[in-house]
């Protein structure tokens, strides 16, 4: 309605401003989406803008005005945007990639793009850029709508997009980014992906500026729009779509005002705001003015303005043939496995199957190498030396979200969850590699194999599914825990102590179920265990590590009759025999 | 070709200063210090002023540290120490600081490029060629800077508990080091290298507000694949700034430009670990 109405309540040098202001707010949007959603700090969309404004400055210039041309020049921005996004995403994002990398390469990223115009001399305008070619025939009020309303149908779109199914999924990439790749999620691509996509939304703006501005300058490509752009998104409030966009539109509305009269205090004012909202209101100030709001309208009418949360109904997961059914190869062959750290050896020639419908307990004292054993098996990465194939298939140097999609699916020692989502979020993105993802909605459904349903129904989760996990007890974390790797419906089943910290009744409950999940699915299980009446009572073998190698492996029976382990649980492994 | 030689060595050296105090406050912090071109920035500015007020141009180094020293200080209580546990945002707030000192330098003393006395001028003769006194200083420098952190680490009580924080924090804390007061100091000396390092660079640099931003990526891009250690940071200035040498010689000074933040991306995304072990 504003966008409409504005023509005619504003005075003309207001709208002028706020075009420019509505493109700067656009991709302000895609930096939120990348940022504040995906947790991919990025300087980079400004060179994505300057790329759109130059392609056609450039075909406008050297090529006449003409609608063959306009399109030519949007779909070659949109192309070399897409290319340069897919490389800065390749480059900045692989398997163990540290979060401040993205942010260095994405703020070179804006440094080379006006290098590069530097450098283009008189074809690209060098530092003046390019003026005065011919463009759009259109008034600076249509202008004015066509980028107000497609600012506010970007918002609409990004609003749907960020709540569905898959916004959740990109949330979860942010929180942790370990888990999502063990839950066979390929982060990596995904980042890739969204970036193309920014990268391409961002360039539109900058089609749409050059368009409307009849200039083109390395400025806009620069890496200080780059950082300003994060700013105004870290101002109006990351991770809030409607935050970034006030907030760019209103920061550059008043720097429009105030920096004719005082550019150098206005920027240092800007600078210095901004390190206060990063110091001491992290979520920005449009979500702290709108907590302050809701709280007045639920004092004002004594009602909770708390959104009602939807969940989604269990149902059952399609039968699907589990990885390497049928096949004759046992579940886990694992052959000469080492691991070290340097000179430090903390698995050596580990050497061992597993069948299906096994449940081997592997146990050992602290430092023995269980858990590495484990990272070993999931992450094809991890080992030094030896070989893991599942059903046949060599693992081979495979991220852990490959190694999923072989049918291995492993739970953490350290419960590894997604703090701010919400219990049925959880479960969904273990289902996201089976089942996939709506992009622009929610699903009223969640699908589970039978055995996650019958953990989350006895631990009572299904009565939690709208919680956010950070809100769960410890016990009800390592039942989720539990269900989102039953969930990703697995052949070999790597529990790292799924019931440390637990109750009596809890330990007996999840060994029940297990117990059962073997014998009915033919699940090949590995379990880590300190308790060993525990192990006793649900291993059906048992190996023994110790200090990196196997020590024994054999029935339950003869480990725990066994001498040596006895010695080396009571710490008695040095001790002399007696003569 | 000697020419070119040493111009490979003083580039690397000039490098090797501007990144010193980064790594460091990476190693020991584990945030990445955008401030850094601001402290570079104040660093020449504090050469101006000793110029302007008509000091022995060799006073420019000690004020540009000195000056480096306390900024850091009061930066690291009010701004880095609330934002230890998010290190992105820690990013975010030391860009703050830079955009900050950028304007704050711009109002006083305006946008235009100014020019510093050079305590050293003239050239001599290396085998055969005439070669800028200065940039050979260069050398020396960055020799004093490297010995004098190799030292600061390796024989003082401060570094052997800087390294501590370094290799593993948490059990540094447990033996009772009080690591805050590590990472203080430790931004400080950085604050100051960064600084006495604009000092250094200001006869090659124009100096002006903005003076420190070409330097930082280059900075920043040499620290990261070095791995938190002076040895490397030396191979990857030699390597990459002999690279940028070259590129600039014989292709183009724009592209050589360039050539430090493409290869070491690339060297990254081969070998995560860059030049250093492991």
């Amino acid at each position: 309605m504003a966008v409409l109405a504005g023509p005619y309540v504003l005075d003309a040098y207001t709208i002028n401003i706020l075009v420019r202001s509505f493109l700067y707010a656009a991709t302000a949007l895609t930096v939120d989406i990348l940022w504040g959603y995906t947790g991919i700090l990025t300087f980079g969309q400004a060179a994505f803008f300057g790329i759109g404004a130059y392609a056609a400055g450039i075909a406008f210039t050297y090529m006449d005005f003409s609608s063959q041309t306009a399109v030519l020049a949007l779909v070659a921005g949109l192309a070399v945007s897409a290319v340069v996004a897919g490389v800065t995403g390749w480059i900045s994002f692989f398997h163990g990639a540290s979060p401040l990398y993205v942010a260095i390469v994405t703020l070179a990223l804006p440094i080379i793009f006006v290098q590069i115009l530097y450098s283009g001399g008189t074809f690209t305008g060098s530092s003046s850029g390019l003026v005065g070619y011919n463009t759009f025939d259109l008034s600076v009020e249509a202008w004015f709508t066509i980028c107000g309303v497609g600012l506010v149908v970007l918002t609409m779109a990004a609003w749907f997009f960020v709540n569905s199914d898959f916004g959740r999924v990109l949330v979860g990439i942010r929180e942790n980014e370990q888990r999502c790749t063990y839950l066979g999620i390929n982060a990596p691509r995904l980042k890739i992906l969204l970036m193309v996509i920014m990268a391409m939304i961002a360039s539109v703006a900058g089609y749409a500026y050059a368009g409307y501005t009849v200039v083109v300058a390395p400025e806009i490509g620069s890496f200080v729009f780059g950082t300003e752009l994060v700013m105004w998104v870290a101002l109006g409030g990351r991770g809030t779509l409607i935050g970034p966009v006030l907030g760019t539109i209103a920061i550059d509305l008043i720097s429009a005002y105030l920096s004719g009269n005082l550019p150098f205090v206005w920027k240092l004012i800007i600078g210095s705001i901004f390190v206060l909202v990063i110091v001491a209101l992290p979520q920005g100030i449009i979500p702290v003015l709108k907590t302050g709001l809701l709280r007045l309208w639920s004092v004002a009418t004594g009602r909770n303005a708390a959104p009602s949360i939807a969940v989604p109904a269990l149902i059952e997961a399609p039968e699907r043939p589990r990885a390497g059914t049928g096949s004759d190869a046992p579940a886990l062959n694992v052959v000469d496995l080492a691991c070290s750290y340097g000179s430090l050896k903390v698995l050596e020639g580990v050497t061992f199957k597993a069948l299906g419908s096994e449940l081997l307990g592997i146990i050992g004292p602290n430092g023995a190498g269980k858990t590495t054993l484990m990272r070993c098996l999931s992450d094809g990465y991890e080992r030094t030396g030896g070989t893991v194939a599942v059903f046949g298939h060599a693992i081979a140097r495979t991220p852990p979200q490959r190694v999923v999609g072989f049918g291995i699916g492993r739970s953490f020692q350290t419960t590894s969850l997604f703090e701010t989502l919400r219990v049925a979020e959880c479960l969904r993105l273990a289902r996201y590699r089976l089942d996939g993802t709506r992009v622009l909605s929610h699903a009223t459904t969640l699908a589970l194999s039978d055995s996650a349903r019958r953990v989350i129904t006895a631990t009572g989760l299904d009565r939690q599914l709208a919680i956010e996990c950070r809100h769960l007890s410890h016990g009800m974390k390592r039942a989720l825990e539990l269900a989102m790797v039953l969930a990703l419906e697995p052949s070999v089943l790597l529990l790292d102590e799924p019931t440390a910290g637990l109750t009596k009744p809890e330990r007996t409950l999840i060994g029940s179920i297990l117990i059962d999940l073997v014998r009915r699915e033919g699940l090949c299980t590995l379990i880590i265990e300190h308790d060993l009446d525990f192990v006793r009572e649900i291993s059906t073998r048992v190996i023994v590590l110790h200090q990196g190698k196997v020590l024994l492996n054999g029935s339950v029976a003869e480990v725990v009759s066994s001498e040596l382990v006895r010695t080396i649980y009571a710490g008695g492994a040095h001790r002399e025999p007696a003569p | 070709m000697t020419a070119l030689i040493l111009d490979i060595i003083t580039s690397a050296a000039i490098l090797f200063a501007v990144a010193s105090g980064l790594l460091i406050i990476l190693g020991v912090l584990k945030i990445v210090n955008f401030a850094h071109g601001g402290f570079l920035t104040m660093g020449g500015y504090s050469a101006l002023v000793v110029t302007r007020l008509g000091w022995n141009a060799w006073l420019a180094y000690p004020a540009a540290a000195l000056s480096g020293v306390l900024m850091g200080a009061v930066i690291e209580r009010f701004i880095i120490r609330p934002l230890y546990d998010r290190p992105l945002d820690a990013i975010l707030a030391t860009w703050g600081l830079g955009i900050i000192i950028g304007q704050l330098i711009t109002i006083a003393f305006g946008r235009e490029i100014q020019f510093v006395q050079v305590p050293i001028t003239g050239a001599t003769n290396v085998l055969g060629e005439t070669y800028s006194l200065y940039r050979l200083f260069l050398i020396l420098a960055a020799a004093v800077v490297a010995g004098s952190i190799a030292a600061l680490l390796n024989a003082t009580r401060l570094g052997l508990e800087a390294r501590a924080v370094i290799m593993n924090e948490p059990l540094a804390r447990g033996l009772g080091i009080n690591s805050g007061q590590v990472r203080f100091t430790t931004f400080c000396i950085g604050a100051g290298l960064a600084s006495l390092a604009g000092a250094l660079i200001t006869p090659l640099s124009s100096v002006d507000p903005n003076m420190g931003v070409p330097w930082l990526v280059n900075a920043f891009m040499l620290v990261l694949v070095s791995s938190v250690s002076l040895a490397s940071l030396a191979t990857a200035a030699l390597t990459l700034g002999g690279a940028q040498v070259l590129v600039s010689t014989f292709i183009s000074p724009v592209i050589g430009g360039l050539t430090i933040v493409v290869l070491a991306a690339l060297l990254l995304r081969i070998r995560p670990a860059g030049f250093g072990n492991g």
